[in-house]
């Protein structure tokens, strides 16, 4: 029998957290202790009675409500996919609108030429009065039209009449930005004539509009982006 | 304690540390009235329990993907216990309220001196276990801590070490001195010990 008990170790032993060997020493000790034993037979005792503790249930849900609806995860990946696909469209048809400007400039520089030339072809024609009317301005041909006049229909357009017909140019320019600075003038004509000016310019769809793409991208990504905090951290 | 086979908690595990929250709050569900009843006895109060409980399971799906080791039961706890001990310790800085009693290095052995009721009388003694819970209450909370995680949680002494970030050496005290106090509590009041 050990002499010194080995009440330190007494807990460790009922939990069979000891290592062997000092298992086997508080063996040897308790088979000639009494009060050891009496000691260990308190504590498991113990340890029984904290095991029948009662079982406390809280008052409420203590699980934090990670989930949310079951709408949240798909509307959310509709979202981002929207926000994608719309940032894609926005590229695309900035890309489109910066090609057709570039295409509507050169095609402007023709159909101004176009014009000019109708103009140096009218001009002789056209009575006094009427090249100083704005009820019939002649530059407010069609630029389809004054393209098929053309070079080759206008002999008039020669290389070497490039000088006089700059002049006439100028004066038709003037005389077009007097017709047109006038949308009340008197004569059915001139509405018609810029109507079919501007039915020529090339109508652009709401679809190329970039912005319109930008400010949705913008707007589900916003909300993809809410949802997802919503998904992560509702408490 | 969960009865789940570990393969279900291991997928559940997997599945949360992907983000998936309803495998989370099925793994937090399982242990809700364990951390709840751990952390009660550690703090004292209800709402304050729920308070720390809720806390540690939010700051566990935080966590989540840097969960590696322990068992998740254990890392649960470890989280729990901490935030239990820090809510004590801000405790400790109001005034109005009491501090933990000092970690006691002179526990001794307090003898029966007179018949009282056994174990099976006392388990079934509801006035008794109110005893053990004041006993409990009563100690310091390192201790009262190590007592709950073996004794009425069931963690092992190497996993007790972990959850409370101590030596294993630690532990073994300061298990065997919280149980001694509750034993000492338990004869001062007229219990003669399991045996007679």
């Amino acid at each position: 029998m050990t002499l010194q008990h080995p009440h330190a170790e007494l807990s460790a032993y009922i939990d069979g957290a000891l290592v062997p060997a000092a298992k086997a020493a508080v063996d040897g000790h308790l088979a000639a202790c009494a009060l050891c034993r009496a000691h260990v037979a308190q504590l498991r005792g113990t340890a029984t009675l904290l095991q029948a503790l009662p079982d406390p249930v809280p008052s409420r849900r203590l699980v934090p409500r990670l989930a949310g609806p079951a709408w949240l995860a798909p509307l959310r990946t509709v979202m981002t996919l929207a926000s994608g696909t719309a940032v894609f469209l926005f590229i695309a048809s900035s890309l489109v609108s910066n090609i057709s400007f570039l295409a509507g400039g050169s095609a402007t520089s023709a159909q101004k030429a176009g014009r000019d030339a109708a103009a140096n072809v009218q001009a002789p024609t056209a009575a006094g009065p009427a090249s100083s009317s704005t009820s019939a301005p002649p530059p407010a041909v069609s630029p389809n039209a004054a393209r098929a006049l053309g070079p080759t229909a206008s002999p008039s357009l020669s290389p070497g009449g490039a000088a006089e017909s700059g002049a006439a140019a100028v004066d038709a320019a003037k005389r077009s930005d007097r017709s047109t600075a006038a949308p009340g003038a008197p004569g059915a004509g001139a509405p018609q004539e810029t109507g079919r000016f501007a039915s020529s310019e090339p109508q652009r769809s709401p679809v190329l509009n970039p912005w319109l793409w930008l400010a949705l991208a913008v707007i589900s990504g916003a909300i993809a982006i809410a949802l997802q905090r919503r998904l992560r951290s509702s408490v | 304690m969960s009865a789940a086979p570990d393969s279900e908690i291991q997928h559940l595990i997997e599945r949360a540390r992907t983000g998936d929250t309803r495998a989370f709050e099925d793994l937090a569900r399982r242990e809700e009235r364990a951390l709840y009843r751990h952390a009660l006895r550690i703090v004292g109060t209800t709402t304050d329990a729920e308070d720390v409980v809720q806390d540690a399971l939010f700051s566990a799906w935080r966590s989540i993907a840097s969960f590696q080791g322990l068992s998740f039961r254990a890392w649960l706890f470890r989280i729990a216990t901490n935030r239990a001990l820090d809510h004590l310790r801000a405790r400790k800085r109001r005034p109005e309220l009491p501090l933990d009693p000092p970690d006691d290095d002179d526990v001794t052995w307090a003898e029966p001196v007179a018949p009282g009721p056994d174990l099976p009388q006392l388990a079934g003694d509801q006035e008794a276990l109110a005893l053990v819970e004041e006993a409990l209450g009563a100690l310091p909370a390192e201790q009262r801590t190590a007592i709950l995680l073996r004794d009425v949680e069931g963690f092992p002494y190497e996993e007790i070490a972990i959850i409370t970030s101590v030596e294993i050496g630690t532990v073994k005290s300061r298990i065997h001195r919280g149980r001694l106090a509750v034993r000492n509590a338990l004869i001062a009041r007229g219990w003669r010990g399991p045996d007679g």
